[in-house]
């Protein structure tokens, strides 16, 4: 029985190998000679217009400047609609200060009330591999720089523990002493959520918020040595994705929460109150966000692979404008057809929105069918030719699944 | 008959095994000199911090020795086999050819499998002793592509090796060489975490290659 079999399994695998690697290989290899990239476009709210305004890539050094409007610009007119991000450009050219709404902004007012951050879905817990280990930055009035801690902590089922890097083993006073303080005041271990900036390349340290066991969220910094912790009055029924900290000397929130369903709050200072940010559109898995702050309005820009969402507010954060911009798609129709007529689908690992590999198996569109059908018809010939009548039914079968991989499969790795 | 052929594998392989050994052992060497020196002369958070946030990874001067080590198997196994088409002989044996070459494959991935013990084992040492568990324990998965790369290295080569067409000698080796590189994507460390389950799968799929052109060679070729 085993002998009999064997023949048939072992051609098969080889089949099956072939296949997988030419659904990995060519189609990306079509892209790399075919497909055309073009960067992302640049959505922005343009505080003298009152509208959104766009800066889409052609390729290369050429790009289109438009409003939502479809109103066109050069680039100095783009950059003057935008006098609260291009104010270094306006500067050279001698357009600063800029009045705006009545208000007048020189370079100090402008900078002073400026800030920007940026989360890719692809840096989100769970979206790429991390070893859980952090380094809790020391807050000494006294020391200007902000050295590395010479330990990191990790959260296990009933306590906090600091790691020496210097000996590589843990600290156990250190330990108690955080352990403690987390447990007098109400933390659930052990940690769901950690959220907090691992660099010292920031203006100060806020150390982390973490999510306890029972969804109640800490904020916990080291000041002198000494565990500095506070039990937020952030509802325990949010369901948390990440947290991500952007300390900013604005002081106007701590960083941003992100729901599995898609909500985005920012953190304030007053009283750690959640500010919720209008983004309808946004899912977590597959896009990514950014936030643009000037002195008088909020623009969160949520973007996927198809569009870009943008959404304006006041200073204070309530909704005014929202934009949706569709991407361009730089490939000409033909090449697309083709692509599709070639590879009815392909295997691939990279994911823009994971650090990490994402086995996807992506269909072709429409045009694969007829591929698979010229594949079926191009094998009934070549069965003809050789004087075969019919092809046997197991390479119908495989060309009717697979079209040209399995084609040029049977084709060079026949069982004979 | 069974422990005739394995010493025949053996003869075969010895000297190619130790010489590939003896790499790998001074490729460890090498690694943990160099993070010792790494620690010693920097601040060692400051390394931690480069091996957990930047992703750095300590130990990637072994990548490839896997993949050397299957290919070096595998040539050093059956390029004698194959002058002067040798391997007829050994087919016109009575133990039967699938079970002939199953055992030739097992002594190959049996001293394969010794190599990737040796690399795995000393890099999750060495990382162990300068890093906390979980960076250590990182490596093993960081490193699990690379040893299912050598091996499949290993079963592709003989494939290609027993065949007996040039195209399809040529296909193979193409097709085999995608796969191959397929497993070297990715930076950082356990990038391959979630598909190390479909990767694991070509294994057994590699494995079952070896029989198809095996059956070629004796009923095309022999």
């Amino acid at each position: 029985m085993m002998s009999r079999l064997l023949p048939v399994v072992s051609h098969t695998s080889i089949i099956i190998l072939a296949v997988l690697a030419m659904s990995y290989s060519l189609p990306a290899g079509f892209d790399k000679v075919f497909g055309q990239q073009i960067g992302n476009p640049l959505l922005f709210f343009s505080p003298l217009q009152k509208r959104f305004i766009y800066r889409e890539s052609l390729g290369g050094h050429r790009f289109n400047y438009l409003n939502e409007e479809g109103v066109r610009f050069d680039r100095p007119e783009f950059e003057a609609q935008l006098p609260f991000l291009y104010y270094k450009n306006l500067e050279k050219k001698n357009m600063l200060p800029v009045t705006v709404q009545g208000r007048v902004f020189n370079k100090q007012a402008i900078k002073a009330d400026k800030q920007g951050l940026e989360i890719k879905s692809r840096h989100l817990d769970g979206h790429h591999v991390q070893v859980e280990l952090y380094p809790l930055f020391n807050n000494d009035p006294e020391v200007a720089i902000m050295p590395f801690p010479e330990d990191v902590f990790r959260f296990t089922d009933q306590t906090m523990e600091f790691i020496n890097a210097d000996f590589n083993r843990v600290e156990q006073e250190l330990t108690d002493r955080f352990t403690s303080a987390l447990r007098e005041n109400g933390f659930d271990f052990p940690a769901t959520v950690i959220g907090g900036k691992t660099t010292n390349l920031k203006p100060f340290d806020e150390g982390y918020f973490i999510r306890d066991n029972r969804g109640q969220v800490f904020h916990l910094k080291r000041v002198l040595n000494e565990p500095v912790v506070v039990k937020t009055p952030i509802d325990p029924g949010l369901d948390i994705l990440d947290i991500i900290l952007s300390e900013n000397r604005r002081k106007e929130f701590y960083g941003t929460i992100i729901t599995r369903q898609g909500e985005i709050y920012l953190i304030s200072y007053d009283n750690y109150r959640l500010i919720s940010l209008p983004v309808e559109q946004y899912r977590p898995a597959a896009m990514d966000f950014k936030l643009m702050i000037n002195p008088l309005f909020k623009t969160a820009v949520t973007s996927n692979t198809v569009s870009v969402y943008g959404a304006a507010t006041d200073g204070s954060f309530a909704p005014l404008r929202s934009f949706e911009l569709v991407r361009r798609d730089p490939n000409p129709r033909i090449i697309r057809i083709s692509r599709d007529l070639l590879f009815p689908f392909q295997i691939r690992f990279t994911n823009p929105h994971r650090e990490q590999a994402d086995l996807q198996l992506q269909p072709g569109g429409l045009w694969s069918v007829v591929g698979i059908l010229i594949a079926t018809g191009l094998l009934l010939l070549h069965s003809r030719k050789k004087g075969q009548g019919a092809p046997a039914i197991g390479e119908l079968a495989l060309v009717l699944v697979t079209g040209l991989y399995g084609l040029l499969a049977i084709t060079f790795v026949a069982r004979v | 008959m069974i422990s005739s052929l394995l010493l025949k594998e053996w003869l075969k392989l010895k000297w190619f095994f130790f010489a590939v050994l003896l790499l790998n052992l001074g490729a460890c060497t090498s690694i943990f000199f160099d993070i010792r020196q790494q620690i010693h002369a920097e601040h060692a958070e400051m390394v931690w911090y480069q091996a957990i946030h930047i992703k750095t990874i300590m130990y990637d001067d072994i990548r490839f020795f896997p993949l050397f080590a299957g290919l070096t198997l595998a040539l050093s196994q059956f390029i004698p086999e194959m002058q002067g088409r040798r391997m007829r002989i050994a087919l016109h044996l009575p133990t039967g050819r699938n079970r002939m070459l199953l055992l030739c494959l097992l002594t190959g991935m049996f001293l394969y499998s010794v190599v990737c013990l040796l690399d795995g084992g000393s890099v999750y040492l060495i990382q162990r002793l300068y890093f906390p568990q979980e960076v250590a324990l990182s490596s093993i998965s960081t490193m699990a592509p690379w040893f299912i790369a050598g091996l499949l290295a290993y079963f592709c080569t003989i494939t290609v090796l027993l065949e007996t067409t040039w195209s399809r000698r040529i296909f193979l080796f193409m097709a085999f060489s995608v796969l191959v590189a397929m497993l070297y994507q990715g930076s950082g460390y356990g990038w391959f975490i979630p598909a190390l389950g479909f990767l694991s799968l070509l294994i057994p799929l590699g494995l079952l290659c070896v029989f198809e052109s095996g059956r070629r060679f004796q009923q095309l070729g022999a």
